[in-house]
């Protein structure tokens, strides 16, 4: 275990490195204030909580940049530490110039999530909230940003603790009879209970099953172009992309290496790869190569674009290439078929689900990109719905799904084990605890109290 | 008046002679140790100051529990058995429990007999005034009749008697038990040696006469046939069984009450202190569960030679004559005589946060407390707590290492944790929900779990240890589905084996789930909390883990997780500011 040293005073960058119009530098710790003083000018003295001022940044007498300075006094703070947060133009030589002023003044860089620790150290932010935090920092794109900020506010947490709340009242009835020394409790109404449980299930499973629409939100959407050799997956790369990423020429098997690149497509990251094209034949060990990096490209797609040249005859390696993107591409993994260069055939009628897109004349390209990013989209469309994007959530909300799975068993013939049930409503709770970083076997207890009359 | 300082030095002396007391004084002496037992009453040894009845869902598992460490209560229990039932025998083997109403004289007078015929104990009636400090320890006990006794350890069992007030009605007067004094100077002594006390509530129904029920008009509770014997060492009940009988309230029992509300001393606000909400009073239920429509009640027998009926589920402080009335809109009571009224009681406990899980208190080392004083209730609870501090205070006056039991090995476990680690705000009593491992503790392998520990400790006889070991290879070997080999004699059988074997195999999965979780807690409980540590400087703690770490300084990692207020998070940060502290202290 890492321990970290948290008396001092960090700063680093916050917002992503790279040149950019703006950027936001944060100092926390006892001497943020004093640190951040031996740099602006007019020093700010006692300067007011929360309250943004636009200050020169000096390296003794040359100015450096005007910047907006923020002041949190602390606990009142994103760290709970006194905190300053400056805004200043984003080139990098400003911000490493000014980095280095904070540091000769006091401060030290801080280390990777070393903010959001503190601010974990200091009592702001719950598990589940520090963890929305760190993938805030990393959120590359504006989708991820949103994610992020819904969970960090507690969007994942309320909905967790709401299906919590419900298996918290079906232990307590569990518990009621299985503690019922004077058997004074009317016999459960398994049905209802069951119901009430699949419910809950169903709550949780969609939660986790939101986690591959979440997850692309953060990493960003992997599409993997796939399909037989010359099909024209190089020249649709190019064209989505709108510049001449791949090289492309009428000779089959141009593309050996598989080849990534990323787009952005209405606020959420999408990630291309271009592949070579999967042939029946074995040919050269090079173009071996090729298919098997080609292959496992697919193994790891959110989405496969299945290009098929619409100018030609189905051919057996298309059937091939058909047939190893259904084998390979993970569950739940979207495949669009594609028909390519559609400037040179006749417009025949097009199979369901299927786009007719020409990377010469652009056709089909739009409608192609809003299908993209559909999914992504949905999970937006109500506003701030809970998304979840770590797999350590992913996992605790599956195993809850998994143990009330199980209960339904349990819950059958004319002495169902009620203590099984019990036990798998505990791996259930247990599971979501996890997520909410909190443990509660009292609140059943009381629930049993105030519910039940239970006698000596 | 002078002091009388009597001669010899105990190494244990265990004031109070309740379920608690009895047990912690046999345990004592029979490990060896120069026992003293004072008690205000040699004739109210281990009575039964309420219900009529040992075990219990949970309760009954303690019993098998103190039983499988050699305590007396199970084969006490046995011995005076008058109507014995199997609990939740709808249910799987985890939940299934013992219970019996037991003879109330015949149980006291067994237990009087072991006490007295206990080699090393010494039982002297005399009430308990001060404990006495020497170097910072507790070193014996001075007695309202001015006499000191000197001792090693002080197990104190003091029940419901410190400051204890009685109350019918409206009316109130000091009592540790009807017609029994309290003990006020106890309670005194204790305050002035810093404990941190506070006051809780409780109460117990009316007896009746047996010739004011109209049985005809009640449910017949058959007792099972032939009932199975809490104690593993009991061949078979051998005392003719009664049933017990039960009825309901009926359609002018809310009425009654309700009109005597503001007599109550819990409606008026006269009583302030906390009572148990799962033994709720009758006026309790009928306020809290309008909707309930009937509470069940059930009618004990308090002995083979007595009249008198205990009315369990009548629970009542509302003045006599309303009593009465209440009893009267009953089923089968129309024509009942009240012989003894109900009442409730009010007492200080200790608070149990105080204690170390050898239930010595951490304020006075060399001070053990057992039983209702911790703030528990029930003859099991205080039976249970009784063995453990009379075993740990005999091993610490003969300088061993103490016992401890954890969490996964028995419902003792849960129980002392619970307090030590929580704290109480209601009278505790033992439920199977508060075992996260419920599987493992159950009543049919208590003597699985906790016989090796009794052996180990010489409190059962070494001459079954040869048949208790064959039987627990047995069951394994049942269990994997071999063939076992032939067992030696004794109270353990190849049938019993077969029994347990498939109760097992029908838990195999989940035990081995909850023992993988066990395995891996028994990490953070390794893990000790120094006890200087500072929590006023964690401040990176949330004030409420703050405050809720510094109230019960938890002894162990494990045990600050399972505070309510502590969530998992703020153990994390708890193990970093440790490590911290210990990589701290490294450095030269």
């Amino acid at each position: 275990m890492i321990l970290p040293e948290t008396s001092d005073t960090i700063v680093a960058q916050a917002t992503p490195p790279g040149a950019g119009a703006l950027a936001v530098l944060r100092l926390s710790g006892r001497g943020a204030f004093a640190a951040a003083a031996g740099f602006l000018r007019p020093a700010p003295k006692d300067p007011p909580h929360g309250v943004a001022r636009l200050l020169a940044v000096r390296d003794g007498e040359r100015l450096v940049d005007r910047a907006v300075a923020v002041f949190f006094r602390g606990p009142a703070s994103y760290t709970g530490e006194d905190t300053v947060e400056l805004t200043c133009h984003g080139s990098p030589y400003i911000v490493r110039t000014i980095l280095n002023l904070a540091v000769s003044n006091g401060a030290r860089p801080a280390a990777p999530g070393e903010f959001t620790l503190r601010a974990f150290l200091n009592g702001k932010l719950d598990l589940a909230q520090a963890e929305a935090v760190g993938q805030l920092i990393e959120s590359g794109t504006e989708a991820a940003h949103r994610a992020a900020l819904t969970q960090a506010e507690g969007g994942l947490s309320r909905e967790v603790r709401a299906i919590k709340e419900e298996l918290v009242g079906l232990l307590a009835q569990l518990e009621a009879r299985l503690d019922d020394s004077y058997e004074e409790q009317p016999a459960l109404e398994l049905r209802a209970f069951a119901r009430a449980a699949e419910a809950a299930r169903s709550k949780a499973a969609a939660l986790a099953a939101g986690y591959a629409a979440g997850r692309g939100i953060r990493d960003g959407l992997k599409v993997v172009i796939s399909g037989a050799p010359n099909s024209g997956k190089s020249s649709l790369l190019n064209a989505l992309l709108g510049c001449d990423r791949a090289m492309v020429s009428k000779q089959a098997g141009t593309t050996r290496d598989t080849l990534e690149a990323s787009l952005e497509i209405d606020g959420f990251k999408v990630l291309f790869t271009d592949t070579a094209g999967l042939s029946a034949r074995a040919g050269s060990a090079l173009e071996r190569e090729g298919m098997r990096r080609a292959r496992r490209a697919l193994e790891k797609a959110d989405t496969v674009l299945l290009v098929k040249d619409s100018s030609s005859k189905e051919t057996p390696a298309d059937r091939g290439a058909a047939r190893e993107a259904g084998r390979l591409a993970p569950e739940g993994a979207r495949v669009l078929r594609l028909l390519s260069k559609a400037d040179l055939s006749a417009k025949g009628p097009l199979p369901a689900g299927a786009f007719r897109v020409s990377a010469r004349t652009g056709e089909g390209l739009a409608r192609l990109r809003t299908a993209l990013v559909a999914e992504q989209k949905k999970v937006f469309r109500d506003g701030a719905q809970a998304v979840v994007t770590s797999a350590r959530h992913y996992s605790a909300l599956s195993r809850a799904a998994a143990e009330l799975a199980l209960l339904p068993g349990k819950l059958r013939g004319k002495t169902p084990p009620l203590e099984l049930a019990a036990e798998h409503l505990r791996g259930a709770l247990a599971a979501l605890a996890e997520v909410l970083g909190e443990t509660a076997p009292e609140e059943v207890l009381a629930g049993v109290f105030s519910n039940f009359c239970v006698g000596k | 008046m002078t002091a009388y300082n009597y001669p010899e030095i105990f190494d244990v002396l265990v004031v109070g002679g309740g379920h608690a007391g009895c047990e912690a004084a046999l345990a004592a002496a029979r490990l060896g140790a120069k026992t003293l037992l004072l008690t205000q009453d040699l004739d109210t040894l281990a009575q039964m100051s309420c219900n009529p009845s040992i075990g219990g869902v949970g309760k009954g598992q303690l019993v098998r529990e103190i039983d499988a460490l050699g305590g007396e209560m199970g084969k006490i229990a046995d011995l005076s058995m008058l109507s014995g039932h199997m609990l939740n025998t709808s249910k799987g083997a985890a939940v299934r429990s013992p219970r019996a109403q037991c003879d109330k004289k015949m149980y006291q007078l067994a237990m009087k007999r072991a006490l007295e015929r206990q080699p090393g104990l010494t039982l002297v009636q005399d009430e308990a005034a001060e404990v006495l400090e020497k170097g910072g320890r507790a070193a014996g006990v001075g007695t309202a009749r001015h006499t000191v006794y000197r001792s090693k350890t002080v197990v104190l069992t003091a029940g419901t008697f410190l400051r204890g007030v009685i109350h019918v009605g409206l009316d109130s007067f000091p009592g540790g038990r009807y017609n029994h004094p309290p003990s006020d100077l106890l309670s005194k002594s204790l305050a002035g040696l810093g404990f941190r006390l506070g006051r809780l509530k409780t109460g117990t129904p009316m007896r009746l006469h047996a010739r004011g029920i109209d049985f005809s008009k009640c449910d017949r509770q058959a007792p099972d046939a032939p009932p199975a014997p809490f104690s593993h060492f009991t061949g078979a009940i051998t005392n003719p069984q009664l049933p017990c009988w039960i009825t309901r309230t009926g359609a002018g029992t809310a009425g009654v009450i309700s009109a005597a509300l503001h007599r109550s001393p819990l409606y008026s606000g006269k009583i302030k202190s906390t009572g148990p909400r799962y033994c709720p009073s009758i006026e309790d239920k009928v306020v809290k569960f309008p909707h309930h429509g009937a509470h069940h009640l059930f009618l004990e027998p308090e002995g083979f030679a007595t009249e008198e009926y205990y009315v369990n589920g009548l629970s009542t402080s509302l003045p006599e004559e309303v009593q009465a009335d209440i009893v009267r809109s009953v089923a089968g009571l129309e024509r009942a005589e009240i012989m003894r009224a109900g009442y409730a009681i009010e007492y200080d406990y200790s608070d149990p946060g105080q204690l170390d899980y050898t239930l010595e208190t951490r304020p006075l080392p060399g001070l053990y407390m057992a039983g209702q004083v911790n703030g528990t209730t029930g003859y099991e609870e205080a039976a249970g707590q009784g063995l453990v501090a009379g075993i740990n205070a005999a091993r610490a006056a003969a300088g061993l290492e103490p016992l401890i039991i954890r969490r996964d090995e028995g419902y003792l476990g849960v129980m002392i944790d619970d307090l030590v680690s929580k704290g109480i705000d209601e009278p505790y009593r033992i439920f199977t929900s508060r075992a996260e491992y419920r599987l493992l503790l159950r009543a049919d392998n208590a003597d699985l779990r906790l016989c090796p520990r009794g052996f180990e400790l010489g409190l059962l006889p070494a001459r079954l240890e040869k048949n208790f070991r064959a039987y627990a290879d047995a069951v394994r070997t049942l269990q994997a589905g071999g063939k076992p080999a032939r067992l030696p004699p004794g109270p353990w059988t190849l049938k019993k084996a077969r029994a347990t074997a498939e109760i097992e195999k029908i838990y195999e999965m989940y035990v081995r789930r909850n023992q993988k979780e066990a395995e891996k807690m028994k990490k953070f409980e390794g893990l000790r909390i120094p006890p200087d540590f500072s929590y006023a400087d964690a401040r990176a703690l949330p004030n409420e883990a703050r405050h809720k770490l510094e109230l019960h300084r938890p002894l162990t990692l494990a045990q600050a997780g399972r505070l309510p207020g502590v969530t998992p998070a703020d153990v994390q940060l708890l193990w970093v500011l440790l490590e911290k502290r210990r990589r701290q202290r490294r450095k030269p």
